[in-house]
């Protein structure tokens, strides 16, 4: 009897109690009853305990589904159902404040200029951001990257996961990013497709990634020929929910580079993904790239779920069952969005005298550029806009060139996606006298060629 | 009875009232009981401040109410996904992927079997009440044959498939140590469960790998019958199908020992192969006798020539001498066997658009080639072919230099077809006097890098088709 009377006797807090009686049948010295005298706080009957006959067996306990329904006293407990932290008994609540452990930058020596292709830049830059943990699921023409990756990642401690999936790819990256760690992936249009539900928990959970898209000839299967075909996808259609990333759109390997060290910056910045669009064609682009003067060694945020005591308190989730805390969440990621406008970007190439504005961005970009060589050598006054954040558009800086433009000529690898984006946002912008709007529209994996474009703008000079 | 739930459910309806003490499960759901079983293991092992909990979508959704660790929520089914992520950004980690049978055994089959198979220390329970439970009562994968549910109104059907059986499934791969199936339908059985899920973070915390624990719970709710009977259906008519017990248990010594990442400017620089040595600079200005700011190339064969190979050696050179250079290869399929051509562009400052549809150099090294591109060279521009190849060519120009080189002949001579590329640079230089032969050869030198014994090699073939350009050209009269 001395050995029983140590073990624990069940203690009901009927408050907690669902009735749901899975405790009943288990008790073989009948203590535990149903009951029909119902609870007025919960609505809900709960079971009725006659502890007479206990045998502190413990069964009962283990059934109960609800933490603190029944209780495990101990011999000489008293429990006092109206003070809670006597209620629950030895339970301590000792999580610590979440701290931030600050990112470190580590000085890199001059090197001389690399000769690397688009794909590679972005992975080197990836590296040179701090990133170890990339994830990927092999997709032409972005596969050069994950292949880099592969092979240094391991060196460096790192991790190249090959996913299941692309759909595996942004959850894996969910986790790490999760834990509060620099991730990335390499994917291309179709890949993308597969990766906005990812996408969209990501901006609702408020998760820092960076997804490098080298963007290839579509719908469907299309092709892997270089096309800009995911402009409208990714600055307006990031899946479910009210998204927006920041889309960067490189036009040369040191470009792709340097826009990848700083995609990381951006994300962190704003906890939220950010989209590089890449076409095919750039991603295969060789060029001269210089290192930068440092490298990143990433710390731990202090929203981030780690797995330690220090960030044991925190929770990454984008549920919110209430009506007005979704409001709220959607109304602080759309702030966000608002902030991130400062981040809009374009690069101006013989504008200052331009009556002929060539808008392109990516490789059409450099092919434009060639052409307005070209043209003002015959003697048209031709400029290049150069977007070089698509989302968000840099419309304040088209705005500073229209007073002198005549007309604009949107120079593209899709059928109208970044022309989209530029009158949306002038609209926006409210924009009334629109200089004429003119485009070059190549699909299906073909470029805009030089030529062309200089005969084009040649013709509609006048 | 220790625990690591928290004291008060502050995320349940913000802890208001009685939610803040009580699940939002439904009376005698089997979620609480194994909740309570993981959260005293939790407590047990001493991994609480370690442990990072992934909630699933399903009724299981709002486990982050109640787990005082770290808390992350999924997207459906991918929570093991997830989970790995999270084991991969801090290996040290407690991660727990805790999933319903819509999430583990129907949207998330992908995801489950991959990340089984992967074999990392992780901890997956698998909650299997054979129904949908937060949608309503929808058919699962796991629904019982003739089981009515909402989506299944007279019963499921052979349409319908049978039930997966995904603790014998996950268990035939060979990434998972641990796999069993455990119930809660009698004291015996929630003792096995409650050990079940005790050895499965044990694992991991071991660093042994992968375990899996399925729990045949009940959902009175859905069923629409009262907890006790649940408790009689989930014995009397899951455990037939769903056999309990442990389908793997392999002993495995600890593996899981990672180390921290590496961030070391050294490190990657010897890894990229970014240098600090000053490259020697031979070109006393810009070649602008062939165009005054931007020379294109085009270099074109068939895969093996090394016309790629050849277009980088172009760019690095001109790179390395100080201007801009870009490389664009043939893009498509052809790029695996078939055509191979490459664009090239060298540029006083800046390289507007790489391509080269109207090159003022053409390097052929078939007739094919030479056939295609011969005619889109500009005018007093220059086509170096493989005479040994292909055929004299008649140039759209009269400005326009022709070359015939025998590439492969050379090379042959060499004893080593690779080099062909290389004779084709000899010649490009004695032709175009693009860069003096020492910018060529300490490019090769550099890309050779640990092969530097075939220098010499590269070094004849280069100066023997240098020789056989300018045979060539003062043959010509050029």
């Amino acid at each position: 009897m001395a050995q029983k009377a140590e073990r624990p006797k069940p203690y009901l807090v009927p408050e907690y109690c669902k009735g749901c009686g899975r405790c009943v049948g288990v008790c073989t010295k009948g203590c535990i009853t149903f009951s029909e005298e119902i609870n007025h706080q919960t609505g809900i009957a709960p079971v009725k305990l006659d502890l007479e006959k206990c045998n502190s067996c413990g069964l009962c306990i283990d059934a109960c589904p609800e933490p603190f329904s029944l209780l495990a006293v101990e011999s000489g407990e008293t429990v006092d159902s109206k003070n809670p932290a006597k209620l629950f008994l030895d339970k301590k609540n000792d999580a610590i404040k979440p701290i931030a452990i600050a990112n470190q930058e580590i000085p890199m020596p001059k090197t001389e200029p690399m000769v690397i292709k688009g794909n590679y830049a972005a992975a080197i830059g990836a590296m040179i951001a701090g990133c170890r943990h990339m994830y990927g699921y092999p997709i032409t023409p972005s596969t050069e990257g994950a292949e880099l990756m592969a092979k240094f990642l391991p060196k460096m401690n790192g991790w190249y996961l090959q996913a299941v999936s692309e759909v595996a790819t942004i959850n894996h990256m969910y986790g790490t990013a999760g834990a509060g760690l620099p991730t990335m992936t390499f994917t291309s249009s179709p890949g993308f497709s597969l990766m906005v539900e990812g996408i969209s928990y990501m901006v609702g959970a408020e998760l820092p990634s960076v997804i490098v898209n080298v963007m290839r000839g579509g719908p469907g299967l299309g092709n892997i020929a270089p096309e800009q075909s995911d402009i409208k996808f990714a600055c307006r259609g990031l899946g479910h929910g009210n998204t927006h990333a920041i889309c960067l759109t490189p036009s040369t390997p040191q470009e792709v580079l340097d826009l990848t060290i700083e995609a990381f910056e951006l994300a962190f910045k704003y906890r939220n993904p950010v989209i590089i669009l890449l076409d095919g064609y750039l991603g295969q682009m060789t060029g001269k790239v210089n290192l930068p003067t440092h490298l990143n060694k990433p710390g731990i945020p202090e929203w981030a779920v780690y797995g330690d005591r220090a960030h044991r308190g925190n929770l990454i989730n984008s549920i919110d069952l209430a009506e007005p805390d979704l409001e709220r969440r959607n109304e602080k990621i759309c702030a966000k969005y608002a902030t991130m406008k400062a981040h809009a970007r374009a690069d101006n190439f013989m504008t200052d005298d331009a009556e002929i504005l060539l808008v392109a961005c990516n490789t059409p970009a450099r092919i434009s550029k060639g052409a307005v060589q070209n043209l003002r050598e015959a003697g048209v006054k031709a400029g290049l806009f150069r977007p070089i954040t698509v989302w968000p558009f840099p419309v304040e800086q088209l705005k500073t060139l229209l007073p002198k433009t005549k007309q604009i000529v949107v120079v593209e690898a899709s059928a109208g996606q970044l022309e989209d984006e530029l009158r949306l946002e002038l609209n926006k912008a409210g924009v009334e006298k629109l200089p004429e709007i003119r485009h070059i529209r190549r699909m299906g994996g073909n470029l805009p060629q030089q030529a062309d474009v200089v005969a084009y703008v040649k013709s509609i000079a006048k | 009875m220790s625990t690591a739930f928290y004291n008060k459910f502050e995320r349940h309806s913000n802890g208001v009232g009685l939610k803040g003490h009580s699940t939002h499960y439904c009376a005698g759901c089997g979620h609480g009981i194994v909740h309570k079983y993981l959260s005293e293991a939790i407590s047990e092992l001493g991994i609480q401040d370690d442990t990072v909990m992934v909630s699933p979508v399903g009724c299981s959704v709002f486990a982050y109410y109640y787990f005082d660790t770290g808390n992350t929520q999924a997207a459906h089914g991918r929570a093991p996904a997830v989970a790995i992520g999270h084991k991969l950004a801090n290996p040290k980690a407690m991660v727990i992927s805790y999933q319903g049978d819509g999430d583990l055994a129907s949207i998330g089959l992908a995801e489950t079997i991959a990340v089984a198979q992967l074999g990392s220390p992780l901890t997956v329970i698998f909650i299997n009440n054979a129904i949908y439970g937060m949608t309503g009562g929808q058919m699962a994968p796991t629904t019982l044959m003739g089981q009515t549910t909402s989506t299944s109104p007279d019963g499921r059907k052979q349409i319908n498939g049978q039930p997966i059986k995904m603790a014998e499934q996950i268990a035939q791969l060979d990434g998972p140590i641990y796999v069993e199936r455990v119930a809660l339908f009698s004291p015996a059985e929630r003792n096995k469960a409650r050990k079940a899920i005790k050895k499965a973070l044990q694992l991991q915390k071991e660093g042994r790998g992968y375990a899996f624990v399925e729990v045949l719970a009940e959902c009175p709710t859905h069923l629409k019958i009262t907890p006790d009977k649940s408790e009689k259906w989930v014995k009397e008519n899951m455990v037939p199908i769903f056999p309990l017990g442990v389908k793997k248990d392999v002993d495995v010594e600890p593996w899981w020992d990672i180390k921290e990442p590496i961030f070391d400017s050294e490190k990657i620089l010897g890894l990229i192969g970014g240098t600090t040595e000053k490259t020697e600079r031979f070109c006393k200005e810009f070649p602008s006798h062939i165009h005054p700011a931007d020379i294109s190339l085009k270099l074109a064969g068939s895969g093996g020539d090394g016309a790629q190979t050849a277009a980088i050696l172009v760019t690095t050179a001109g790179i390395n001498e100080g201007f801009d250079g870009t490389h664009i290869p043939a893009y498509g399929p052809e790029s695996r066997g078939g055509t191979s051509y490459a664009d090239v562009h060298i540029a006083k400052t800046e390289v507007l658009n790489p391509a080269s549809p109207l090159p003022h150099i053409l390097i052929a090294y078939n007739a094919p080639s030479l056939a295609k591109f011969g005619s889109s060279v500009t005018n007093n521009g220059f086509i170096l072919f493989d005479n040994s190849v292909a055929k004299e060519f008649e140039p759209a120009d009269s400005s326009i230099k022709v070359i015939g080189v025998p590439f492969a002949e050379i090379a042959a001579d060499l004893g080593k077809m690779v080099v062909k590329n290389i004779v084709s640079l000899g010649a490009l230089a004695a032709a175009t006097n693009i860069f003096p032969r020492e910018t060529f050869l300490a490019t090769i030198k550099q890309a050779l890098k640990d092969k530097a014994s075939l220098m010499p090699l590269n070094e004849q073939a280069f100066d023997r088709g240098y020789k056989a350009a300018k045979d060539c050209m003062q043959t010509k009269g050029y």
